[in-house]
């Protein structure tokens, strides 16, 4: 794990993509794509159902390991319309005791009235402090954002014409863009520039890179 | 018999020993394979037969009765249109259709009513064919199928397509017939069993026509300037423009689109008199393109036409006079098969120039020039146990008529790919259709095919109906794009990873022009014509071929024989030899060679077993592994026909590496299987298994389908499989294939028998050796490391964009 500092508050990032706001208790998550693999198999695209299996695992772990007031879904809670997954994750939010936010992204169709129901708040974005919490990343306000939707990695290299691909935290100037959280969903290559910071994950270990 | 002679005669031919004794096994009702090669008069040997039969039968049915098989679009053109020339004097009533991807709705539509008598397709087009729901009453008048260029189906997995086609069709119709034409094969008889299946009344036909190739390098007039490295050979461009001026037309043959693109422009760029008489012809371009400049060869009115494989097969082009071989052709089988595109007349001879794009590959000349004497061409391995081929057949079946499990398993059983399938695999597939390879629970919604009342399996959702009707074929390629300018005009397409690389306002060049981005737009790219000098040139990714077996073999001997000595070849190499003597040796047969030297980028270590590029990946990944096992390290491999390079950034030691007897024939399997595990070779053969087997769905460029949130990559799959469900047979299968095909298996024990034979040489060089230079250059590369990722990353560091790109 690796804690940063940003306009004096205090973020953990954690290897499995996820990110603790310290001051505020607040677990932020991206991408989680959830039923994803259902709605393949739906459509006949047979992935092993047991790719699925390892969100609630996953954060299981992570709110023994933090104490959690609230989590904050940085959009695409769901990865497409709804399917029995539905069914799993209503009956984990119900046990939940922390304050469930979503902030919709491009994937989620699911209308908003079903996650209020389930005591979710749906908001497009999200504002708190300077901070700015969104699904797509924006660079332009005077605040820092936190936002998902790129899935980001970087390709590192080594001695000997070594390479990897790796998903990071990509934190800019003025943004901090999570790793996706959710399983199976691929890697989205950025280019970093002059003043980006990587902070590569590798599911055991965040690790932040020096540039050539 | 008579028509045919006297028709034979009107055309001012003499029917050949060969095609008579087609024409009268075919009479005696006999299946059959012809051996013979392009341009000798094959087509007519089998289509006399089948007019033979159509003349007897006083009333023809309404139903095809002739089905003839082509591997290429461009083949079944000409296929067509010289059947048709045929039937039209002799049965004008009967007609010849022509069925392929480039089939327009409106003409499927009317074969579909008014079948005609013959049908010339591709495997693709068949199986879409069966995934009709009358297919049965469609095909009931079939009597005969002709596979043409068997040789060039057998060993892939359209070949599989082509197996299970037939086994299906030989079920309800028992009388059916088959004939194969095939080139001469090293392994004959069972390319013959594979088609025929296990018939006794068949006949084998030989047609004997010796054509005469010649085989000439092209040399520098200084070796001291030749490249140790590259692949493009454009320094021998003016020795090629000499032969094109000299010769009435020319050929050039390269390996791969991007060296195609090159070679047209420079030529034109060092003689632009050619402008208007030249073309490009590559599988990329579009099809009117394609189509112009093969009517253009015929008549003689181009001087020149660079092109790729996409020209290689039996298209008749009698004019050309000249060919040339840009590279190595990675086979004397293709090599031949280029070579008879040159005085492509029955009994012409047929002439070739090689262009070694590099110093080494001026021993492959020569050991060209040996497999040309000997007359041999590579044995083709047939797939065995090809699931995702049959998982599509299966779904083609089930998106028609659908099929009864029971019924069809002996059907799959009796061809050669699946001789061995057992229940338990045969269940796990049913399994995979039905469920979703996964027991039933209800939690699950998995849909594709649905057990009906009657026990039969259909497809029953339309969206996955469609979906396969759309993704069927076993060619796989990335997705393409349409490249057409702004105002119209359609140009060919392109793949989605080179345009994604650019930015508007970019150029490239494609199809032998300077193109402008202006934008990409629903699986198009839109360009305009630009004027500037610099572009990028798109790379396609199915550039990269393998050495076969056979011409490592001939490479080894070329070599090593004291014979070659005194050719041009070897006269021109003795600089390059001087330099590889200064530091290291030119290996014997006797010694086993591996060479170390240090660069800026790490610590290289490259051996040169000269046993082909599919047996040094194989070994590149063992010896990896084995020496990963010694302490943790990270290797980065190269490997060519010669040998196979790895590259660390940590010394493993000399002592290390003898002392261990790491070249040992002990374990050698159980190691090999691990190395594959880990260096994840089978990842690149699940590419192809998981869009054939339906997987991954990539819709298709001139059919931009809606897909919604189902898109994902093959190698996401790879992965999840590996965690999740490592015995899901078709991650078994991309396993298997690399042993298979990659390696094949059976030859790995025998090159470490010769091993132990072999005395090791080790040589520290000072520098790179002229040997090494083309595998260290190299930057398509795999990996294999066991040290742990978190300790690499910490190693390794990120490039930062540059300004400008």
């Amino acid at each position: 794990m690796k804690r940063i500092q940003i306009n004096e508050n205090h973020f953990d990032l954690h290897p499995s993509g996820a990110l603790y706001w310290v001051e505020k208790k607040t677990l932020m998550l991206a991408d989680v794509h959830l039923g994803k693999v259902a709605h393949f198999r739906k459509n006949g695209i047979a992935v092993p159902r047991k790719a699925e299996g390892a969100f609630y695992e996953k954060i299981t772990l992570l709110l023994n390991e933090f104490e959690v007031e609230r989590i904050l879904f940085l959009g695409d809670l769901f990865h497409s319309f709804q399917n029995n997954e539905w069914h799993l994750f209503s009956a984990w939010v119900k046990q939940q005791q922390s304050e469930l936010i979503l902030i919709e992204g491009n994937h989620d169709v699911i209308p908003a009235w079903k996650f209020q129901q389930l005591g979710i708040t749906v908001t497009p974005d999200f504002k708190e402090d300077a901070f700015h919490f969104s699904h797509f990343p924006s660079e332009k306000g005077e605040n820092f954002v936190f936002c998902g939707h790129v899935h980001p990695g970087v390709k590192l290299e080594g001695a000997g014409l070594q390479q990897l691909k790796m998903p990071c935290f990509f934190q800019s100037q003025n943004q901090l863009i999570l790793p996706a959280f959710g399983a199976f969903t691929g890697l989205h290559i950025l280019h970093p520039k002059e003043g980006d910071r990587i902070y590569v994950t590798s599911g055991k270990e965040v690790v932040e890179i020096d540039k050539n | 018999m008579r028509e045919f002679n006297q028709w034979f005669g009107e055309q001012g031919w003499r029917p050949q020993a060969f095609q008579k004794e087609c024409w009268k096994a075919y009479d005696q009702g006999k299946n059959g394979m012809l051996h013979a090669p392009t341009g000798s008069g094959k087509t007519y040997a089998l289509w006399g037969g089948i007019m033979q039969e159509a003349f007897q039968s006083k009333k023809h049915p309404n139903g095809v009765q002739a089905l003839w098989l082509t591997p290429l679009r461009a083949l079944a053109v000409e296929i067509q249109q010289a059947t048709q020339r045929m039937t039209k004097d002799l049965i004008p009533d009967l007609q010849i259709a022509l069925r392929t991807g480039d089939t327009s709705q409106s003409e499927r539509a009317k074969q579909k009513r008014k079948p005609s008598f013959g049908l010339v397709t591709t495997p693709e087009s068949l199986h879409v064919l069966l995934s009709t729901k009358d297919h049965q009453k469609q095909f009931q008048h079939l009597k005969v199928v002709v596979v043409d260029e068997w040789h060039e189906l057998l060993g892939t997995k359209r070949g599989v397509q082509v197996e299970l086609a037939l086994a299906y069709l030989r079920s309800f119709l028992p009388n059916l017939k088959v004939w194969g034409i095939s080139a001469t094969l090293g392994n004959k008889g069972l390319a013959r069993e594979i088609l025929l299946g296990p018939t006794e009344n068949y006949t084998t036909v030989n047609a004997e026509i010796n054509k005469k190739i010649k085989v000439k390098s092209i040399l520098p007039k200084n070796m001291e300037s030749f490249p140790w490295r590259g692949h493009l050979g454009i320094h021998l461009l003016p020795q090629v423009l000499k032969l094109v001026q000299k010769n009435k037309t020319t050929l050039i043959f390269t390996n791969t689109r991007a060296q195609c693109e090159i070679w047209f422009h420079r030529l034109l760029d060092a003689d632009p008199n050619l402008a208007g008489n030249m073309a490009m012809h590559h599988g990329s371009i579009d099809k009117k393109i394609r189509l112009w400049v093969e009517e253009a060869l015929r008549e003689e009115s181009l001087k020149v036409v660079v092109c790729t494989s996409s020209l290689d097969l039996g298209v008749d082009f009698s004019p050309v006079e000249n060919c040339v071989q840009i590279g190595s052709p990675k086979g004397v089988g293709r090599f031949i098969q280029r070579a008879g595109r040159s005085g492509h007349r029955p009994k012409a001879g047929s002439a070739i120039h090689f262009l070694p794009t590099h110093a080494m590959e001026l021993i492959e000349s020569v050991a060209l020039q040996r497999g040309i004497e000997q007359q041999q061409i590579e044995d083709r391995i047939p797939y065995l146990n090809a699931y995702d081929v049959v998982l599509q057949f299966l779904m083609t079946l089930a998106v028609g008529s659908g099929f009864h499990p029971k019924k069809i398993l002996p059907i799959i059983q009796s061809t050669f790919c699946f001789q061995t399938l057992d229940n338990e695999r045969w269940q796990w597939m049913i399994n995979f259709l039905v469920k979703g390879s996964q027991s039933l629970e209800h939690y699950d919604e998995y849909k594709k095919v649905t057990v009906l009342e009657d026990g039969s399996l259909k497809v029953l959702n339309k969206g996955i109906a469609m979906r396969h009707r759309l993704s069927m074929g076993t060619i796989v390629s990335d997705a393409n794009l349409k490249v057409r300018y702004q105002k119209g005009g359609y140009l060919g397409t392109v793949e989605e990873w080179f345009v994604a690389k650019l930015k508007p306002g970019d150029v490239f060049t494609f199809s032998g022009r300077n193109l402008e981005l202006i934008r990409m737009h629903n699986m198009e790219v839109i360009v305009r014509k630009s004027k500037s000098k610099k572009s990028r040139i798109p790379a396609w990714m199915g550039g990269r071929m393998s050495f076969s077996a056979h011409l490592s073999d001939l490479l080894k001997k070329a070599l090593f024989d004291q014979r070659n000595q005194d050719t041009p070849e070897f006269k021109a190499l003795a600089p390059v030899f001087r330099q590889q003597l200064k530091e290291s040796i030119i290996p014997k047969p006797y010694q086993f060679l591996i060479e170390r030297f240090k660069t800026k980028e790490g610590f290289h270590t490259v051996f040169y077993p000269f046993e082909g590029y599919a047996i040094h990946e194989a070994l590149a990944s063992l010896m990896a592994y084995r020496i990963s096992l010694m302490s943790p390290i990270t290797f980065s491999m190269s490997f060519n026909d010669y040998g196979f390079e790895l590259l660390s950034d940590q010394a493993f030691s000399k002592e290390d590496f003898l002392d261990n007897n790491l070249l040992t024939l002990d374990y050698l399997h159980e190691d090999l299987e691990k190395s594959i595990n880990i260096s994840e070779m089978a990842r690149r053969r699940f590419r192809d298994i998981a869009v054939i087997s339906g997987l991954v769905f990539q819709g298709f460029p001139n059919k931009p389908i809606k897909a919604k949130h189902l898109q994902s990559g093959s190698q996401l799959f790879y992965d999840v499989f590996k965690d999740y469900e490592p015995d899901n047979l078709l991650y078994q299968q991309a396993l298997e294939e690399t042993f298979d095909h990659g390696m094949e298996r059976g030859r790995m024990t025998q090159v470490f028998e010769n091993i132990q034979e072999q005395n090791i040489v080790w040589r520290d060089c000072s520098q790179p050796t002229p040997f090494s230079f083309p595998l260290i250059t190299d930057r398509i590369r795999s990996k294999l490391s066991s040290e742990s990722v978190e300790d690499r990353i910490k190693k390794m560091y990120l490039q930062l964009e540059k300004v400008g790109q």
